[in-house]
């Protein structure tokens, strides 16, 4: 048991090469049950083949798997009876109708309760087109099959691979609806997305991972609050003034000035203290030209994903403040 | 048994069913009406339409039939094998069963037992079709059809039947193979050609080899002392093929084995896409 109890999703050390490139590199997710986690990571971090070894599609360079509690191998199958899932792009049979995809693939896997086809053609919203040919479906239509399909058998639990590709604004609040609906009836969805706006909304746990490790973890909220960032402009004239009033205030590991971005100090500090900074500021006769609250998962991601990973991203779930990048450093600092 | 009445009901909507059907009945219909309405036209000094008349003269028209359907049924079998395991890498639908937890193997191997089904089906429809092209011909050349309900004939029909049905599936599990390694669709369908040709080109060189290669034995293998196998397709009759028995274990073990190879690459590919 690598996980503890009351983790639905666990892995240790998960290391994935495609031949000289490295995909994962010892990754480290904590998914509690019961919550929407948001798997969030630039193009190329290693977000879908997590999720595809997470589903078996690929096998695993080295670490462990635990879904559901228990250890997840090539064995082990059996344990996706209860995971749905949605890998990158939605895959149906073109010469098949919506209905008749959701019945062919109802015959693999675990059984399906009878009626669990309309059931999830009325919740997706495809009922009056449930009789064409998928051929003809639009992509957005594809995608609300698609996670019908990851539905079919109730899982427990549910891995998503960008669910909002293709939904109009509509589909997106449906879809965030349904998740959370779900997360509220116990189950739990681990969904990787780009929508960082909809990521924030949506989900109670958030995992960011670059370069094929996890770089923070932990309840969106606590993340938020413990990684908010705040910008000041001043003069470029004044910018070595101010930079040494606020390290002297703030702490200088907090504080990082970019040269790509002249005239704007980059403060790591809540957004609560946006006044403060300017106060501080003003009273050694500095005068901002520009203040920006930076407590947004946007900027955090940003900020996260330019950054070098964290040595210690293992198990930092409940545990994030001890295994933040450095904000400080000449790398981890917003451009 | 799930999977396996699932892979019937999506065979039996897929366009390629179909089309594969009905270009083996067609040309077939076309041979046989065909030849029927042109035998006692007037012909250049030195030809005859005898030669032709024996594709509808029954019981002789049974074997005509069968040896076209088993000659040009190996290549439509090859391409159709191709064109199913294929589509299940081209569209990404074989990543849906296996995310859903099924077994890898067994969905690769009731997939294909589907498809055996499907063939045989096909080759019974087709040989009736057969059947009734040749009626027409035969009416239409002004030939007899009393050697319909010769007893002889109609005896060897089912062994005759079985060989071939093992024949065909053997050079559609080929097909399945091939595209299972290619994970390709027209990849597969096109090496599946290409081996099928191939050999038959090769034939001409290496004939000691070739004899035991998938299309070779499948045309052995319905060679029964009657006119039936060869003529109609790859791995035509060759002066070095195999006698029946021997070429039938050779069917099943290429049969076998070709299923092996697609179920074990299947257990063992990264599947993405």
């Amino acid at each position: 048991m690598i996980g503890g109890e009351g983790l639905a999703l666990a892995t240790r050390g998960l290391q994935k090469s495609y031949g000289a490139r490295t995909a994962l590199a010892g990754l480290d997710l904590s998914v509690p049950n019961g919550v929407v986690y948001g798997f969030l990571g630039p193009n190329g971090a290693g977000k879908t083949t997590t999720m595809r070894l997470l589903t078996g599609l690929i096998h695993r360079d080295a670490g462990s798997i635990e879904v559901l509690g228990r250890p997840f191998g090539r064995r082990d199958r059996h344990r996706l009876f209860d995971v749905g899932a949605l890998i990158e792009s939605p895959a149906f049979y073109p010469f098949l109708s919506g209905r008749q995809n959701l019945r062919e693939l109802a015959a693999s896997g675990a059984p399906v309760p009878p009626g669990r086809i309309e059931e999830l053609l009325e919740l997706t919203g495809l009922r009056e087109r449930a009789g064409d040919k998928v051929a003809g479906y639009s992509l957005g239509m594809k995608q609300r099959l698609g996670i019908g399909a990851a539905l079919l058998s109730d899982p427990k639990l549910l891995l998503l691979d960008e669910p909002s590709n293709g939904l109009d604004p509509a589909g997106i609040v449906a879809m965030r609806e349904t998740l959370r609906r779900l997360a509220e009836l116990g189950k739990t969805v681990f969904v990787s997305s780009h929508l960082l706006g909809e990521v924030q909304q949506m989900v109670d746990v958030v995992g960011i991972i670059a370069a094929g490790r996890l770089v923070r973890e932990g309840p969106i909220a606590d993340v938020l609050d413990a990684e908010g960032t705040i910008r000041v402009r001043v003069t470029p004239a004044e910018l070595e003034r101010a930079t040494a009033v606020l390290g002297a205030h703030l702490g200088s590991e907090n504080l990082t000035v970019s040269a790509d971005d002249p005239g704007w100090i980059s403060v790591r500090a809540s957004s609560d203290r946006i006044a403060e900074i300017n106060r501080t500021l003003a009273g050694a006769g500095i005068w901002a030209i520009g203040l920006e609250s930076g407590n947004d998962l946007e900027m955090l991601f940003l900020e996260l994903t330019r950054g070098e990973p964290v040595a210690s991203g293992e198990g930092t779930f409940f545990g994030t403040a001890g295994a933040q990048a450095g904000i400080g450093s000449s790398k981890g600092g917003l451009s | 048994m799930r999977l396996f009445a699932s892979g019937l009901r999506k065979l039996s909507r897929r366009m390629a069913t179909w089309v594969t059907f009905g270009l083996l009945a067609g040309l077939l219909v076309l041979i046989m009406v065909a030849v029927g309405a042109t035998a006692n036209a007037p012909r250049p000094s030195g030809q005859n339409g005898a030669a032709a008349l024996t594709l509808v003269t029954f019981p002789g028209a049974y074997d005509a039939i069968l040896s076209f359907i088993l000659g040009l049924g190996g290549l439509f079998a090859v391409i159709y094998g191709a064109a199913i395991a294929g589509s299940e890498w081209t569209w990404g639908t074989l990543k849906n069963a296996v995310a859903r937890g099924e077994s890898r193997s067994r969905y690769i191997l009731l997939s294909f037992a589907s498809i055996a089904l499907v063939i045989g089906i096909g080759l019974l429809l087709a040989f009736v079709v057969g059947v009734g092209a040749a009626l027409v011909g035969a009416n239409l050349a002004g030939v007899s059809t009393g050697g319909l309900n010769d007893g002889a004939a109609l005896g060897r029909l089912p062994e005759q039947f079985a060989r071939g049905w093992l024949a065909i599936v053997e050079e559609g599990a080929l097909g399945f193979a091939i595209a299972t390694l290619a994970r390709s669709q027209l990849a597969g369908i096109g090496a599946g050609i290409a081996f099928y040709f191939g050999g038959t080109f090769a034939g001409i060189f290496l004939p000691d080899i070739v004899k035991y290669l998938p299309f070779s034995v499948a045309t052995a293998s319905v060679s029964t002392g009657t006119r039936a196998g060869g003529g109609f397709g790859g791995g035509g009759a060759q002066p070095a093929a195999l006698d029946a028995n021997t070429a039938i274990v050779l069917v099943v073990a290429w049969l076998i084995g070709s299923l092996v190879v697609a179920a074990l690459f299947t257990e063992r590919a990264e599947i993405s896409g």
